[in-house]
């Protein structure tokens, strides 16, 4: 039975699928990254920028 | 840099507190002392110096080999399909690999704010990753491959990876963010986390093999479904070898190098998370036209357009981080570096995408646009990104100047120019070869018949790819030099810097924004309402960002999600697809052959698919079928065509043209650019190992009977036949003291005659050409019962799957 589920699928809609997945991941992670504020994107992005360990850390 | 020994007093400014934090929120923790292992960074930055020069010269002796065929007549060791391999292994896993090693741990130790987690493990990958280099530089021109692109070693080496890798790096990776001091973990963290995942996923299921010798394996995969699982690895591996870790090194060390933050973090987040989730769907492109279903390949091609945009995000966000330090980019050779990798690694990721319409692939696929599309990435955005990286690290892992800044602003040039010098020609050579191949006149036929003509009027070109291929050798030279200079003045004891701070707290207990904004806290709204908005703010995305566990799973998740909504239907082809009932399992012999044609790297020059185009059919004949390669371990389709696709080889020459044409190519056809493999007329074949293939090919599908127990006679008996062919139409009974019935090259004319030849051949027992299956395999057991079928003579009744 398994085996006829599996022959009776079309394939063909794999690429509409796969699209449609991508398109809800990345408009989720847009807005996770509108909601990102400013300062820990600031933060965040000049974590390269030293070595040395900075506080407060769990911004 | 921080002092050997700082202060534990908080208000001691200088001491190892900064700004911000206070005494008493320290007092009551335990602080603890730590340094970073930069040992490691320097044994990693030395590797890859030492592997690029071996890489790039290489390369330069495979480019030659192509302009002069017989610079190594009679080693077999050193001919073009052995050596090419061994060149892109070096490029890839020796001099990119140790590249990115040394970037991970010079950066991750500082973007965690710890050491990395075991020395031991350190070491261990270091050397463990050395001996599969020596491994790969000591089998690959022995001829012993899985022929899989990018993936030829054997089964044993493979685990040796697979221990490395994972055992070794992954864990000591994975236990140092853990055991981190930055909450946050920086985006160059992640695209790290993306590389280990997913180098591990796809090596250990394109790796899958049924090993018959220490040395020799057959892929469980036949045919579109090895195809296609090469082709995930194959084009991933660009993804997540060459791509996603130089990111993560972008991503550190132009900021570093700019002493300025990175242009915008949030465009970071989402180049990252686009390109995990949409590279892994792309590997099917590398198939257009081929025997791969549409549905895959159209999803291929979908996705791999849609790569272009973050890709190019990427490269905005690198070259925008300069904003305000152009001036810096004048003076300083490591920014020149990183805005030349940066500037080629937008250019082939425009290029690839557009590669991938298909198009332009039907154009450009099997010709040299490739190979420059290759080089322009590995050499523009690999090599130009790993050489600004190394000139940044050296006066900080040697603890002195660089000795010449001037040197390394020449190896910059000389690189530029020898890349440019290099991918030019080759760009003209491969649109020249994809024209001359379609050129049909207003008959209908093509303009240029013969398969070698379309070789010799690019064979000037290949000659220009030399000469830049000699320029960016000579580069790496250059930075050979500079290097060994810097070492020469290293202080005798490094410093080694060590920092004082506390752990992490074991839990986070940010979130951004925790509670209900004031602007609605007392508005009379639902409180539904008000939840919804506080989640909304993505506060618990923020806390994922933090969680080394959860986002690695989630990173698995994106890709291994992603590869199963393409391999499962993939591998349901067997079953949805009809096979044909004419194509039978090889002959013991024939096996035989075949591994020879694997052996010897034939595929590197030589694809066996025709595409369903009429320029093809008209030069080799009825296109590839899906059901003609189910017993294929490996598939052998190829990649390129220095010479002519042998889809429809099997009965268009004589044995004997083919033994004179191993023997000396230029014999057969005066311009032909294909070494000698004399020495397969002087190698005798060892029947008795015959028995263990047919096994291993039983065990995979293949339906054999009395193969099984009697393999060696009835392969003797076979290449008695090819033998005396051969010597009736005038070959040598014998070379020297080798009969040539014993001979390798018997056993490869045997697979060559058979090649293409089974969907000609008329079904006995049943007159329908599809079945649910393979029928019984009957092998013939004398090669006269394989039809002759010349090209184009194909039967269109014959394409069962059609």
């Amino acid at each position: 039975m398994l085996k006829d589920v599996i022959r009776s699928v079309d394939y063909s809609d794999c690429a509409e699928i796969a699209l449609a997945m991508f398109v809800v991941a990345f408009a989720m992670m847009v807005f996770a990254v509108l909601r990102l504020s400013r300062k820990s994107a600031d933060r965040f992005a000049s974590i390269p920028l030293s070595d040395q360990v900075k506080d407060p850390r769990d911004e | 840099m921080a002092t050997a020994e700082t202060s534990l007093d908080p208000s001691d400014p200088s001491g190892p507190f900064e700004s911000g934090q206070t005494s008493a929120g320290r007092a009551s923790e335990h602080i603890e002392s730590f340094s970073y292992d930069d040992d490691i960074s320097r044994k990693f930055a030395v590797a890859t110096i030492v592997w690029g020069l071996i890489a790039t010269i290489a390369g330069l002796v495979v480019a030659l080999l192509l302009v002069l065929p017989k610079a190594f007549v009679g080693l077999e060791w050193l001919t073009f399909g052995r050596l090419r391999p061994l060149h892109t292994n070096a490029a890839i896993f020796a001099f990119a690999g140790n590249g990115i090693f040394a970037a991970i741990y010079y950066s991750t130790q500082r973007l965690c704010k710890a050491r990395m987690w075991s020395d031991v493990l350190s070491r261990l990958h270091f050397w463990g990753w050395q001996l599969i280099i020596v491994a790969a530089a000591v089998t690959l021109p022995l001829g012993i491959t899985q022929s899989r692109e990018y993936a030829e070693l054997e089964w044993p080496i493979d685990l040796a990876i697979a221990v490395v890798w994972l055992g070794f790096f992954g864990v000591n990776f994975f236990m140092t963010l853990i055991k981190r001091r930055e909450r946050h973990l920086y985006v160059a963290l992640w695209f790290y986390i993306a590389t280990i995942v997913t180098v591990t996923v796809l090596h250990v299921f394109n790796n899958l093999v049924v090993p018959i010798a220490a040395f020799k394996s057959y892929s469980v995969y036949a045919g579109v479904q090895d195809a296609f699982m090469q082709w995930w690895y194959g084009h991933n591996a660009v993804a997540f070898f060459l791509t996603t870790p130089f990111l993560g090194l972008m991503y550190y060390f132009l900021p570093k190098a700019a002493n300025r933050p990175v242009f915008s973090y949030k465009l970071s987040i989402l180049h990252f998370w686009s390109l995990v989730f949409i590279y892994i769907w792309a590997g099917p492109h590398h198939l257009h036209y081929t025997a791969l279903p549409e549905w895959a390949s159209s999803l291929g091609m979908l996705f791999s357009v849609m790569l272009w945009m973050p890709s190019w995000g990427g490269m905005i966000n690198g070259l925008l981080t300069l904003r305000g330090a152009w001036q810096k980019v004048a003076v300083d050779p490591v920014l020149k570096f990183f805005v030349v990798g940066v500037t080629f690694y937008g250019m082939s990721t425009f290029e690839g995408p557009m590669l991938s319409v298909k198009s332009v692939n039907a154009l450009s696929h099997y010709t040299d646009w490739t190979i420059a599309h290759v080089h322009s990435g590995a050499l523009g955005w690999n090599g130009m990104m790993t050489f600004g990286m190394l000139y940044w690290l050296a006066p900080r892992l040697f603890q002195t100047k660089l000795w010449s800044v001037k040197a390394a602003t020449l190896h910059f040039w000389i690189s530029t120019i020898g890349i440019l010098m290099y991918i030019v020609p080759i760009y003209i050579a491969g649109l020249t070869q994809g024209l001359m191949w379609r050129a049909m006149d207003e008959t209908g036929q093509l303009v240029y018949p013969d398969f070698v003509e379309t070789i010799s009027s690019i064979a000037p070109m290949w000659w220009l790819r030399v000469v830049g291929g000699a320029l960016f050798v000579a580069g790496v030279v250059l930075m050979v030099v500079n290097y060994f200079m810097t070492w020469l003045s290293r202080p005798s004891t490094y410093e080694v810097p060590v920092y004082q701070a506390p752990r992490l707290a074991k839990q986070a207990d940010y979130r951004e924004p925790a509670e209900v904004s004031e602007a609605i806290k007392d508005a009379p709204m639902l409180e539904a309402a008000k939840k919804l908005d506080t989640w909304s703010r993505m506060g618990w995305h923020r806390r994922w960002e933090r969680l080394p566990v959860r986002f690695t799973i989630l990173v698995t998740l994106a890709v291994v999600i992603a590869s199963l909504f393409e391999i499962i239907p993939t591998f349901l082809i067997r079953s949805n697809v009809p096979t044909i009932a004419t194509v039978q399992p090889y002959t013991p012999l024939e096996l035989a052959g075949r591994d020879i044609f694997v052996s010897e790297g034939c595929y590197n020059c030589h694809s066996q698919m025709i595409r369903p185009m009429v320029a093809e059919t008209k030069r080799y004949g009825e296109y590839s079928k899906p059901g003609e390669f189910v017993y294929d371990h490996p598939f052998q389709w190829g990649s390129r065509r220095i010479g002519p696709d042998l889809a429809r080889e099997g009965g268009k020459q004589s044995n004997l043209w083919h033994w004179l044409h191993l023997e000396d190519p230029q014999s057969v056809n005066e311009a032909s650019v294909m070494p000698s493999y004399v020495h397969l007329l002087d190698t005798a074949i060892d029947f008795d190992k015959i028995t263990d293939r047919v096994w291993a090919a039983h065990m995979l599908g293949a339906q054999y009977d009395e193969e099984l127990t009697n393999a060696p006679e009835i392969a003797r008996k076979q290449a008695e036949l090819v033998a005396a062919d051969i010597v009736s139409q005038g070959g040598p009974i014998k070379r020297g003291e080798l009969m040539t019935y014993d001979t390798q090259a018997v056993a490869l004319i045997a697979y060559l005659q058979r090649i293409g030849t089974d969907i000609f051949a008329t079904p006995e027992a049943d007159d329908s050409a599809e079945t649910d299956g393979p029928a019984p395999g009957e092998v013939p057991e004398d090669v006269d019962a394989i039809p002759e079928v010349a090209a184009g003579q194909a039967d269109p009744q014959s394409d069962a799957t059609g």
